[in-house]
């Protein structure tokens, strides 16, 4: 868990971040937004002690990080950056392994590991672990980032745009396994972003920040229906909310379940998967110009149907 | 296995790449051997002098001494050199970053004549005083080319590597030194080719280096002495320099 108490941090005079309060829960995935500079990278900085908070308290489960040392802490966390920052003269093996190695442990352990995170983030070790980094594509660099961040297997990671220089389809694919690592491995996760779909995604809970101090923090959905003032409905997506939201929403929610009566003749309707998003779904029912949809279910069996006022309904 | 398929491929390579710096190096050796046998040759470039071949200390002797010299010169330039640039980018050494490339630039404007008649009242004469206008003489590039190298790194490899929870030391160590070496040892490419030329200039104060022939034929009016001085410094200088050529394409 991870506790800031009215934290600020000045550089100079100027507040880069002016007293925030924010609790991260154990196993929770907490999203920082905000415009640029609104301190959002000094936040997760002061975190792991790469900058030092000026005045208010940082507790890692109850402990002042102040009564760590700095480097201790700092291996005990997750640390991926936009950049990579994976060292160029190292191969990607050596790259992940490279936590595990300051922590002192044993060649053969370490090696186990790197092989079990390249296999955990796609990445072929036969083929990835003696590469070296200029020889990889901006997403496999990125996976290599997250894995060097995961090696010692930290309780808290600490995201900072890792996603933010890829092309929207590889972001997406990230940003999926991202959300498929953690329901398995269930860290306590910051992740700053500043891309509102991203944080709507990934967010157990979203931090909104605006000129150094907290605007609003809520769920996903808080944030969508009751933005605190114009600039957090204007960072949603103004008058866009409406599909944002839809977004959010799994067309299970909404669908009705399939009369076998009917099957036959809706047969012909196109077909949305139950996974899929009301946006989705929509965006189906706009391109094929019709109003409902046969809803299938992952093996492709159809399950339900979904029809353009059921859209309309509030979702249960 | 894969590793070592690697290191023999290397081995192999680079034993036809290294052929430039051999060739040089068999020259000089070659050199050293035949020139006091040349006589019938070095008469007709100086048919007035009584003695055309330069007997005082045989040529090998002369070589050795100066790359002593030279080599001594360098290493603790180098030490400094290096330390230096390291130390001024540190965060609490970054004070005296404009102290020190200052410093080393005036190392480089002040010419090495004047360092030895300077430093003779203080060392005396010998080998000593030229060895330390060759370490003022060779920092520059070796300070301008680690500051270059080390400042040359990007912030958020910098940053990463704090960050993953590495110590100062280690960061210095497995980072920014391996990250910075390529340009380093351009600087002290430079530093040492410079320095094996200017070495010539200790033997005015009684050093014993290849710069003995020549001064004593500039003395005599000996343009044979002065040829195979300049002979030898040239060669042992193209034998250093293509050497550092191959090593910094290793890297
Ligand atoms: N080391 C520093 N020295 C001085 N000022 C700094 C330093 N680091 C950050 N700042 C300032 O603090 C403020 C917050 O910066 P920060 O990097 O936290 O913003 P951010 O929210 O991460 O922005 P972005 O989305 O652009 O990454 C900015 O005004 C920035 O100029
Ligand atoms: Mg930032």
């Amino acid at each position: 868990m991870i506790e800031l108490r009215e934290v600020s941090k000045l550089f100079g005079r100027e507040h880069a971040v002016d007293g925030i309060s924010l609790t991260v829960a154990s196993g929770e995935l907490c999203v920082l937004v905000g415009t640029s500079g609104c301190g959002k990278s000094t936040t997760l900085r002061m975190i792991n002690r790469l900058i030092e908070h000026s005045a208010g308290q940082i507790l890692i489960d109850g402990q002042q990080i102040r009564s760590f040392n700095g480097q201790v802490l700092r291996r005990r966390m997750g640390y991926a950056i936009q950049s990579t920052g994976l060292f160029p003269h190292w191969s990607v093996a050596r790259n992940i392994g490279l936590v595990p190695r300051l922590l002192k442990w044993t060649p053969a352990r370490i090696e186990e590991r790197v092989t079990e995170l390249m296999e955990l983030l796609g990445l072929e070790p036969a083929t990835f672990a003696d590469k070296m980094p200029a020889q990889l594509s901006g997403g496999q660099a990125q996976r290599v980032g997250v894995a060097r961040a995961l090696a010692a297997d930290p309780d808290i990671l600490l995201m900072d745009e890792p996603f933010g220089a890829l092309d929207p389809i590889t972001r997406e694919t990230l940003q999926d396994e991202l959300l498929r690592l953690q329901s398995r491995l269930r860290k306590t996760i910051v992740f700053v972003t500043h891309d509102m779909d991203e944080a709507l995604k990934l967010a157990d809970r979203i931090v909104v920040m605006n000129q150094g101090r907290i605007v609003q923090q809520g769920t996903p959905q808080t944030l969508l229906h009751e933005p605190a003032d114009e600039f957090v409905e204007s960072l949603l997506g103004g008058a866009d909310r409406g599909l944002k939201q839809a977004g959010l929403t799994r067309v299970a929610t909404l669908m009705q379940p399939l009369d076998p009566a009917q099957a036959k003749a809706k047969a012909d309707l196109p077909t949305v998967g139950v996974d899929d998003s009301l946006r989705l779904a929509l965006s189906l029912m706009l391109w094929h110009r019709c109003e409902s949809l046969m809803v299938t279910s992952e093996d492709g069996q159809p399950v339900g149907t979904l029809a353009f006022h059921d859209l309309l309904r509030t979702a249960p | 296995m894969k590793r070592q398929a690697g290191v023999m491929r290397i081995g192999v390579s680079s034993l036809w790449a290294w052929w430039v710096p051999l060739a040089w190096l068999v020259a000089l050796l070659a050199m050293i051997q035949i020139m006091p046998d040349g006589e019938d040759i070095f008469r007709q470039i100086a048919p007035d002098n009584r003695s055309v071949i330069y007997r005082r200390d045989d040529f090998l002797t002369l070589v050795a001494n100066h790359m002593a010299i030279v080599g001594v010169a360098s290493l603790v330039a180098i030490t400094a050199g290096v330390g230096a640039a390291v130390v001024v980018t540190r965060s609490w050494g970054r004070d005296f970053l404009p102290l020190v490339a200052q410093l080393a630039s005036m190392g480089q404007t002040f010419p090495p004549v004047a360092v030895l008649a300077l430093s003779v009242p203080m060392l005396g004469f010998g080998t000593e005083p030229t060895i330390m206008a060759l370490v003022l003489y060779g920092l520059l590039p070796i300070v301008r080319n680690t500051l270059v190298g080390l400042q040359g790194i990007d912030a958020d490899v910098l940053e990463a590597a704090r960050g993953m929870g590495m110590s100062a030391i280690q960061i210095l160590w497995q980072v920014e030194l391996p990250l910075a070496f390529k340009v380093i040892v351009a600087g002290i490419r430079t530093s040492v080719t410079i320095n094996i030329a200017t070495a010539a200039i200790g033997s005015t104060i009684g050093a014993k280096t290849l710069g003995d022939p020549i001064i004593a034929g500039i003395i005599n009016g000996n343009t044979a002495y002065i040829l195979q001085g300049a002979i030898l410094i040239a060669l042992l200088a193209l034998c250093v320099d293509s050497s550092f050529e191959r090593f910094s394409r290793l890297l």
